[in-house]
């Protein structure tokens, strides 16, 4: 089967000042299917989250190379970039912060339809069903990030995502700034719309029983670089590496 | 924080938006009666400001001249009257031309890219280091006296201040996960630029522009007052105030009329600006709040 996402080899530095050089992605290569679920674990500045922004563009590459659907989108800018933006959709760790403060989320969700010429009118009752099918009111269109919970919100996030239907979901951290059963509610969300609409998920988490119950394979990063990838029960009853083991023992600490 | 029930913080918010309103609405009437005032000053003044009349010089405030004659035996108020339009316009025009340009600047300095952003803020810089009235004096020295070429030396040293704030804005609008989102909704630069960056960074600027409107005022009636402003016989409360500055102890009212009317309208200028920022804060919120709890 042909991947839908390659990464290969993709190594991100920054460069602080042109003196101190953080290696945040070492080569960095994986492979995601079609409708697969894919986790990529870690702790905190293991290079999650930018692998993530590579991926989407958002922070170039210092080498290697990216494909989706078989089509290099390394280094692509202006429309070529907006037009991969229509197959591979972001939902962000803070949800509030991730809508503009400025303007309800009826235009957050509706704002890349227009962009691709839809009426305003018309967007705005496609997000209001997008909201629904996402477990919101649809007069939540018209309400301004701050005046929604942060759950609320981060499904007013998941809806957004959803409005060009596409075929990749990055979710980055997508439920570490809720509380634990808006987490399994948005879980729950996410593995309903899977089965809808059958995209693939890149889901970066550090929460190693999420990873488990929602996950087809998973990754565990460390330092930048990835150190081990299986099946989760695999990686979480038999730990090879240092940096799963400290994750499993961690997570088993707050089980017992 | 502590816990609150619901109904008090809303009673609380009520009655700090309340205050807050009043405030607003009352300055922002005030200050529209000054606007008007100059706007329509030619039909306001009882007398014409350049009507000479020799014979009633230096008169005191009578019933007949309210705040008295000049020394020319002009009517000082239709002078003061006549003069708010050349002092309040041209600062508002001023702070109009800077806020709007210097914005301009700071945004494309922030979004488009480090070329841009060393040349700008290079020049900023330049325009910074020079002590802000002296430089004005040389450019309006090397321009000549007049009001317009006081307004063009003023907005050649004063830029830089809305340059700096918009870019600094603009870069942390830039960083937040909603421009992310935004890119990835398939926003172009423009659309980022006029749908995002410049609606949440305005409301500072305007904020800004109205707390300089009354500072601009100030700094051109200093131009002026040295001569390098409004020429001779335009009523300028400043060229009125160095016009009379001998007069002081003889014959008061000839410079503390227009001296006045400076401070009038830049307290009301100023106590707007505040108001606005008040209101538009949404920090002054919480903080009037948790002063009233404790």
């Amino acid at each position: 089967m042909e991947p839908l996402l390659e990464v290969k080899n993709v190594t991100k530095i920054f460069d602080l000042r042109g003196k101190i050089k953080i290696t945040a992605a070492d080569a960095v290569s994986f492979r995601l299917y079609p409708h697969e679920t894919l986790g990529i674990v870690g702790e905190s500045g293991s290079g999650k989250t930018t692998v993530a922004k590579v991926i989407t563009g958002l922070v170039p590459v210092s080498s290697g190379a990216i494909f989706l659907d078989g089509k290099e989108i390394t280094r692509l800018k202006g429309r070529e970039r907006r037009g991969v933006y229509g197959e591979m959709q972001m939902v962000f760790q803070s949800p509030a912060a991730s809508f503009d403060p400025r303007r309800t989320l009826g235009d957050g969700i509706g704002e890349s339809l227009r962009n691709r010429g839809m009426s305003r009118r018309e967007s705005k009752k496609i997000a209001a069903a997008l909201l629904r099918q996402c477990g919101l009111p649809g007069e939540y269109v018209s309400r301004y990030p701050h005046e929604v919970s942060g759950g609320q919100c981060q499904r007013a996030a998941i809806a957004r995502a959803l409005a060009i239907r596409p075929k990749l979901l990055i979710c980055d951290e997508a439920t570490s700034a809720l509380d634990v059963t808006v987490q399994k509610q948005i879980l729950e969300l996410l593995r309903d719309l899977k089965g809808r609409y059958g995209m693939a998920y890149l889901f970066i988490c550090h929460d190693l029983a999420l990873v488990q119950s929602f996950c087809d394979r998973v990754l565990v990063m460390d330092g930048g670089r990835i150190v081990e990838e299986g099946p989760p029960d695999e990686v979480i009853s038999n730990p090879q590496g240092k940096a799963a083991r400290r994750l499993v023992e961690a997570a088993s600490y707050f089980m017992n | 924080m502590r816990e609150r029930k619901p109904q008090a913080e809303k009673y609380l918010q009520s009655k700090r938006s309340n205050h807050m309103k009043a405030r607003l609405i009352l300055f922002s009437v005030l200050v529209t009666g000054l606007l008007l005032t100059a706007v329509f000053a030619h039909w306001l003044c009882p007398y014409d400001p350049n009507q000479q009349n020799l014979d009633m010089a230096l008169q005191a405030p009578s019933l007949d001249h309210l705040l008295g004659t000049d020394r020319f035996g002009r009517d000082m108020l239709s002078r003061v009257i006549m003069g708010s339009r050349t002092s309040i316009l041209s600062a508002l025009v001023l702070v109009g031309i800077i806020s709007v340009a210097g914005s301009m600047a700071g945004v494309v300095c922030g979004c488009c890219g480090k070329a841009a952003d060393t040349v700008i803020m290079g020049i900023a810089d330049i325009c910074l280091a020079f002590p802000g009235l002296v430089l004005a004096l040389a450019v309006a020295a090397v321009l000549g006296g007049g009001v317009h070429n006081a307004v063009l030396a003023l907005a050649a040293v004063s830029w830089p201040k809305y340059a700096r704030l918009a870019r600094s804005q603009t870069l942390a609008v830039k960083h937040s996960d909603y421009m992310a989102a935004a890119q990835l909704a398939g926003d172009t630069r423009r659309q980022l630029i006029f749908r995002h960056i410049l609606p949440n960074i305005a409301g500072q600027i305007l904020v800004t522009a109205m707390l300089d409107v009354g500072t601009m005022m100030m700094e051109i009636a200093a131009l002026s007052f040295l001569g390098l402003g409004a020429k001779a016989p335009t009523a300028e409360w400043g060229s009125m105030m160095s016009e009379g500055r001998s007069m002081l102890q003889t014959y008061p009212w000839v410079v503390l009329t227009p001296g006045i009317g400076i401070f009038l309208a830049v307290a009301l200028f100023n106590l707007l600006g505040d108001a606005v920022r008040d209101y538009l804060d949404p920090k002054t919120i919480q903080r009037e709040q948790e002063e009233t709890v404790e």
